[in-house]
């Protein structure tokens, strides 16, 4: 038995009560199923507008309210919109001590926006995050939330015309 | 991975592909569950408790005893629960991270003698939600002893996602999490094994400290002894990173390899030929070491006598070039932005910790804003429902402590001496950060 | 089970408690005050989240939060009065509370009564050493047309948010963001519409959850508060009155722990200002031929009616509310019977049902191991603290049933039967069989639809002296109070009398079927007792003057007239009713906190009314789904003159059983027609757990002409 899908896999057509139903029923309690819920539903939505913690909290007999509670209490929920990547730039102490700043600040100035706007195209989010455990292979750069270690400024270029140019 | 010492938790991990069943199996993999489900659960825990593995989470309690904690079913009815945790997010520490990527079937076999001991059949493994990566091996191994009824026997094992927390670590608020709730610490008494995971008793343990369990059961408790110091049986596996050469993962008999070693030795010493300044010797939490105060054994008791821990053995060399103050700055931030909110001193404290730092590093502090720093790291530590704003206090004040000097030429100077040679100069932390996720106006 | 006794020292004074008494009390018991926010023991366990109780407990090295410990033998514990760790701890805590907080208390409604207030004057420092600015929010914001949020004075010690997640379960209320980010707020800044949401605001240690009713109308030295009881439903929750220059300001609770806890419903908290609804009624009317009505002074009004009395003689029927005043009801009925002989009276529904021998305090509900809800009707609808008081059942293990499971209640010792809706004759006989009478904890509760019922039933019963007849025609009717006169059926009748006089508050529940109008009194301005649905006599205080005299005052003058002995002091008219219907009780023994006579065999005295209701439901099997019609909490003649208020009015809504909405395809929250032959409304579905199959439950006010069958479908 394995737990809820992950941000990689492709989102299904299924709809998203029926999906949380399922993931509920793994658990003792459903309301265990609130995180991997909001997750499924931010997959659906690229974010979690209202809808979301309406649709949520139905599945789950919990309020939007609680919801949104629960939602924004964790840094991998949005609660606004998105681009469609995320370049999350890990800046704490080690990475830092490598050259973390000047890797954000490649991504500034190739994406033209700052840390926590999203590009004008509306393409990639760019965000700072607290360690992200791979300080040994640091700088770490968490792409679409995939690791990418080791990155150095003039590595960004690169990923930021993957981004642009993939699907 | 380079290492001197006898390998657990990570043995055979380099030679061989660990992630298959297969593999494992050909390397002895199961039979210490095996023998584990061969013995009484008691026999189990005592075994344990002989071997005086503590946890590696970060607490370094003895795991046999904790284990020894839980009523038998016949004095609770309740379904027992194991609760792993592999939330790993110390700043500093990432052993977890490789343990989970590399050795997936050690884990699951520590998970399940566990389960055994402890008369369990639900196990929870809650991985931090960033941790994708490893997260995917898992379910990959989980698919793969799925499988086999012999291995997985009445035990259902669940992986939980985090969904970016760090506070999610601390074990209490890791249940909260885990049953849906906002990640915010209970108040213990009632501890997690008389009252954790919907209020039944429930074991929390650390991804090594599983990952730890076979090799002991193979081995025997008397075996498994005769690694490491006093008070610090066995191997753990350390994270070395920060200004070091060669970072990574190191896996050391406890005490038998010194800090220095793991710099100079393990981690190839700092690079581009700078000198070491300080070392944070078990992640973020911990108070920091000079340069000329590492020549002690990595072990609990030799750390101790510094004032200082292993904690989750995220060791982080710092080079000359680098500014306490912003070190300060920046490792308050992350407190701040980590703060679950609850609790009064951590909420308040942590971000007034920050506001004096950024005045300290942008020159504007007045000499009264030193005292009054060290004051309000005061008044946080011992006052807090969790661990999480104590740790914050007593590092930050660790660095005025051993760097008081560099703390006052800012505030002498009316700016930073180090300015943008530091690394650490002006780097942008969540907090700071335009807010992407947050729902209402940021704090003026 | 007497707890067996613990010793143990604070603050060098030696104290002895039951093993387990929380500490804040402990020391109480000690005479010593430990300073509490987040603390609140009816919100269930203790937090630990302010750290303002932090204590120096001996052979713990960190001072330890006194709100999440127990006494226990032996311990020495030391507070700020005697202990420098605690008592810089507690400092400490003050310091960062205060590190965000706006000091405006001189524009704060809490001020004068504000824990923080006092807290700082007492151990605050004189001076702040923050350098930094404080967190600003906008403020205040409207998180309902009821109350108001500062989140700059919220200290974040979720009192309230746990109060809506854990006592009200309305899940409305709740804290976002993390860290020093966190904030009280409600789901995308809907309102926090739920029936207890007031309480949030008394819990509110700091002045961050105002009463947008209160806000800037009176400063703490500047008023009084008279301890009264409800008058809006059968709980009859212990209130104070809070007025300022003679005017009513705000309703509070009164904690009775064994009938509300200390919690309100927003109808009881908010519902006041009908006192001054701009259709209030000060002048008597007298309707004349053509000229509608004109006003009258009460010397000739009390004519009029005298003269209406002889005309009718006993061909009169009494409409009463049950919200009279018991003394009131006895009054009225000591007039009419004996004087008159007229003896015809209409109650609201049918109340007499003889559940003495079956009677339990509410609070024995929390206790309960099976609850049994029958009677189909929402109890929050009819009396909203009980089902605070059956969510609470559930939070302890108890079983909720809202289908008769005689089984299940004959397995268990503490079973509670509770008859939510009309019809109610059958639970006296349910419980009998049942065996609740001789089980230690079990009891029956009957939910009346109206605050004073059965003390009227009572009263009107005790001033019998002979039998009732039912006059036909109806010389004269008498409707009294708002309620009776806003029932359509009274109406109906008023149509058949010859003459009307009708008591009432408000100039528009009175229509033209009205021959004389003497205006009424509200439960705020009345001496007087009720009697609760539990049988718990209860006195309610005048808290302000009203614009026309006591009713008793005028019918004591009538009484005069046919010779009929009556004082117009409700004391004196309770003492000659208590000899009848209370064993002698003397008024004074109704005291500030009343007590709950012990069980009694036997049936209570009960008038034979004339049965108004419709309401009571054909219990026949017939086709399609039987439909229960209710009243919602949030309407009536008082709920209707508070704008306030509106938007908790009930939303067009069915409820159905989860099976029902199942084997029609319906999901929570699709768009459903209800139907019956000929008409059809459609509203949106609600499943609802606490309905049995076969039931659909709508308010009245969105049920339109429906008949009891109806059909459900989508769409
Ligand atoms: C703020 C905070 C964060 C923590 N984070 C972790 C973590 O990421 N992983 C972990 O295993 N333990 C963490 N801990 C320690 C746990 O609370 C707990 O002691 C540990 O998981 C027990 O496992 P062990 O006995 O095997 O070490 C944290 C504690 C605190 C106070
Ligand atoms: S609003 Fe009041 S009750 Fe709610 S958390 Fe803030 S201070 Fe506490
Ligand atoms: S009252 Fe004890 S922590 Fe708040």
């Amino acid at each position: 038995m394995i737990g809820p899908p992950t941000a990689g896999t492709p989102v299904s057509a299924r709809p998203l009560a029926e999906m949380i139903v399922e993931i509920a029923s793994h658990y003792p309690e459903s309301r265990s199923a609130v995180l991997p819920a909001l997750r499924l539903a931010q997959e659906r939505y690229g974010w979690l507008p209202p809808e979301a913690f309406r649709e949520v909290g139905e599945a789950l007999g919990q309020t939007p309210a609680y919801c949104e509670a629960v939602a924004s209490f964790y840094d991998m929920f949005h609660l606004k919109p998105v681009g469609r990547h995320l370049v999350e730039v890990c800046t704490n102490i080690s990475c830092a001590l490598v050259g973390a700043q000047q890797v954000l600040e490649a991504f500034e100035s190739e994406l033209g926006c700052r840390a926590g706007e999203t590009s004008d195209d509306g393409e990639v989010t760019l965000s700072t995050v607290e360690c992200l455990g791979g300080c040994g292979w640091a700088t770490i750069v968490a792409v679409d939330h995939r690791y990418r270690e080791r990155i150095k400024p003039e590595d960004v270029p690169a990923i930021v015309e993957e981004l642009r140019g993939g699907d | 991975m380079a290492t001197d010492a006898r390998q657990l938790v990570l043995a055979d991990a380099g030679s061989r592909d660990l992630t298959k069943l297969a593999e494992y199996e050909a390397v002895g993999g199961y039979q210490a569950l095996a023998r584990a489900r061969a013995m009484p659960p008691q026999a189990v825990i005592d075994e344990l408790i002989a071997s005086e593995l503590r946890g590696r989470g970060g607490a370094f309690f003895s795991t046999g005893r904790k284990w020894s904690f839980v009523p038998k079913p016949e004095q609770n009815p309740n379904p027992h629960y194991l609760v792993v945790n592999a939330d790993e997010s110390e700043p500093g520490s990432f052993k977890d991270n490789e343990i989970l990527a590399r050795v997936p079937h050690r884990f699951f076999e520590g998970c399940l003698i566990t389960a055994h001991a402890i008369e369990s059949t639900h196990v929870f493994v809650y991985i931090r939600g960033e941790y994708l990566g490893p997260f995917e091996v898992l379910r990959a191994a989980l698919d793969e002893i799925g499988a086999r009824q012999d291995i997985l026997g009445e035990v259902t094992i669940l992986l939980h996602r985090g969904a970016g927390a760090y506070i999610c670590g601390e074990e209490t608020a890791l249940l909260e999490s885990l049953e849906g709730k906002r990640g915010q610490p209970r108040t213990k008494p009632p501890f997690p094994a008389i009252q954790g995971l919907y209020a039944s008793p429930t074991v929390v343990n650390n991804v090594e400290t599983m990952a730890t369990v076979p090799p002991i059961l193979e081995l025997g408790a008397a075996e498994y002894g005769k690694l490491g110091v006093k008070d610090s049986i066995g191997t753990r596996v350390v994270s070395v990173s920060g200004n070091v050469v060669n970072s990574g993962n190191f896996e050391i008999e406890n005490g038998v390899t010194t800090l220095r070693e793991l710099i100079d030795d393990l981690g190839g010493g700092i690079a581009d030929g700078r000198e070491l300044k300080a070392v944070i010797p078990g992640g973020s939490s911990t108070v920091i070491l000079r340069a000329d105060e590492i020549d002690v054994g990595y072990d609990f008791d030799s750390l101790l006598k510094l004032d200082t821990a292993m904690g989750s053995a995220g060791v982080i060399a710092l080079d000359d070039r680098c500014c306490m103050v912003q070190l300060g700055v920046r490792v308050s931030e992350f407190y701040e932005h980590e703060s679950c909110g609850k609790c009064t001193p951590c909420r308040e404290g942590t971000r007034w910790m920050t506001a004096i730092l950024r005045r300290l590093e942008a020159g504007d502090a007045i000499q009264s804003e030193l005292d009054l720093l060290l004051s309000v790291c005061d008044r946080i530590n011992g006052k807090c429902l969790c661990p999480l704003g104590e740790t914050a206090a007593v590092a930050v004040a660790s660095y005025v402590d051993k760097f008081r000097a560099e703390f006052q030429a800012h505030v002498d100077g009316g700016g930073c001496p180090f300015g943008d040679d530091s690394p650490l100069h002006g780097v942008v932390a969540p907090v700071a950060q335009h807010t992407l996720r947050r729902t209402a106006e940021a704090p003026a | 089970m007497a707890a067996e006794l613990v010793r143990l020292t604070i603050d060098g004074r030696s104290v002895q408690v039951p093993k387990g008494t929380g500490l804040v009390e402990t020391a109480m018991a000690a005479g010593i005050e430990i300073p509490v926010f987040c603390y609140e023991p009816r919100l269930g366990p203790a937090v630990g989240a302010c750290r303002m109780c932090l204590c120096d407990v001996e052979g713990m090295p960190k001072p330890q939060a006194a709100c999440t410990m127990t006494a226990q033998d032996g311990m020495v514990v030391g507070t700020a009065l005697s202990s420098p760790k605690a008592a810089e701890a507690q400092r400490a805590t003050l310091e960062f509370i205060l590190v965000n907080h706006p000091l405006d208390c001189p524009v704060c409604d809490k001020g004068g009564e504000c824990p923080l207030q006092d807290l700082t004057f007492r151990y605050g420092a004189g001076n702040t050493r923050m350098t930094f600015p404080k967190r600003t929010f906008d403020k205040p914001i409207p998180i309902s047309p009821l109350i108001a949020l500062d989140r700059e004075r919220c200290i974040l010690c979720y009192r309230c948010t746990r109060f809506s997640e854990g006592v009200a379960e309305d899940g409305q209320l709740i804290a976002r963001n993390r860290g020093s980010q966190s904030q009280i707020a409600t789901f995308g800044d809907e309102p926090y519409r739920a029936p207890f949401s007031g309480n949030v605001v008394e819990l509110c240690p700091v002045g961050a959850l105002t009463s947008t009713k209160y806000r800037f109308e009176a400063r703490p030295w500047e008023i009084q508060d008279s301890p009264s009881i409800c008058g809006m439903c059968p709980v009859g929750c212990n209130i104070h009155v809070t007025t300022r220059e003679g005017k009513v300001k705000r309703i509070v609770s009164r904690n009775h722990h064994e009938v509300d806890r200390g919690w309100l419903c927003d109808k009881g908290r908010f519902a006041y200002s009908h006192l001054d609804a701009a259709d209030r009624l000060a002048d008597p009317l007298l309707r004349v031929r053509r000229r509608g009505f004109e006003e009258l002074s009460w010397e000739r009004a009390v004519d009029e009616a005298e003269r209406m009395l002889r005309a009718a003689g006993s061909r009169i029927v009494t409409v009463l509310s049950g919200s009279e005043t018991v003394e009131l009801a006895y009054g009225l009925g000591k007039l009419l019977r004996r004087g008159l002989g007229a003896h015809a009276a209409m109650l609201p529904e049918e109340i007499d049902i003889p559940l003495e021998a079956f009677r339990l305090p509410l609070c024995a509900i929390a206790e309960a191991e099976v609850v049994v809800v029958l009677g189909d009707e929402p109890v929050v609808e009819r009396a909203p603290i009980v089902d605070l008081w059956i969510k609470e059942a559930r939070r302890n293990g108890a079983e909720v049933l809202y289908e008769l499971d005689e089984e299940r209640v004959r397995g268990v010792t503490r079973a509670i039967l509770v008859w939510s809706g009309p019809g109610g004759a059958e639970v006296a006989a349910l419980a009998q069989r049942l065996g609740l009478a001789d089980k230690e904890g079990s009891g029956a509760f009957y939910l009346p639809a109206t605050a004073n019922g059965r003390g009227v039933a009572d009263a009107w019963a005790a001033a019998a002296d002979g039998e009732v007849e039912n006059p036909d025609p109806i010389g004269l009717l008498i409707v009294s109070g708002d309620e009776a006169a806003s029932d359509p059926n009274v109406r109906a009748l008023a149509e058949r009398a010859e003459h009307v006089i009708a008591i009432a508050m408000f100039r528009t529940v009175v229509g033209d079927w009205a021959d004389l109008v003497l205006p009424g009194t509200s439960y705020l301005e009345r001496d007087g007792a009720y009697v609760n649905l539990e049988g718990r006599l209860q006195r309610l205080r005048r808290a302000t003057i009203p614009p026309a005299p006591d009713e008793l005052a005028w019918i004591a003058k009538l009484a005069e007239r046919f010779d009929v002995e009556l004082s117009p002091h409700p004391s004196l008219v309770f003492a000659e009713l208590a000899e009848i219907a209370y064993g002698g009780l003397p008024f004074g023994e109704v005291g500030e906190r009343a007590s709950l006579p012990p069980p009694a065999p036997g049936p209570a005295p009960g008038a034979r009314p004339i049965d108004s209701s419709q309401q009571v439901v054909a219990r026949d099997a017939g086709e399609g789904l039987r439909l229960v019609r209710y009243r919602p909490l949030f309407s009536g003649p008082a709920v209707e003159r508070v704008p306030e208020l509106q938007f908790q009015r009930p939303q067009p809504e069915v409820e159905l059983s989860a099976a029902d909405a199942a084997a029609r395809g319906i999901g929570a929250g699709d768009e459903v027609t209800v139907r019956s032959n000929g008409t059809s409304v459609s509203l949106r579905a609600r499943l609802s757990r606490e309905l049995a199959p076969g039931v659909v439950r709508v308010a009245r006010d969105h049920a339109g002409d429906l008949e009891p069958r109806v059909e459900v479908s989508r769409g």
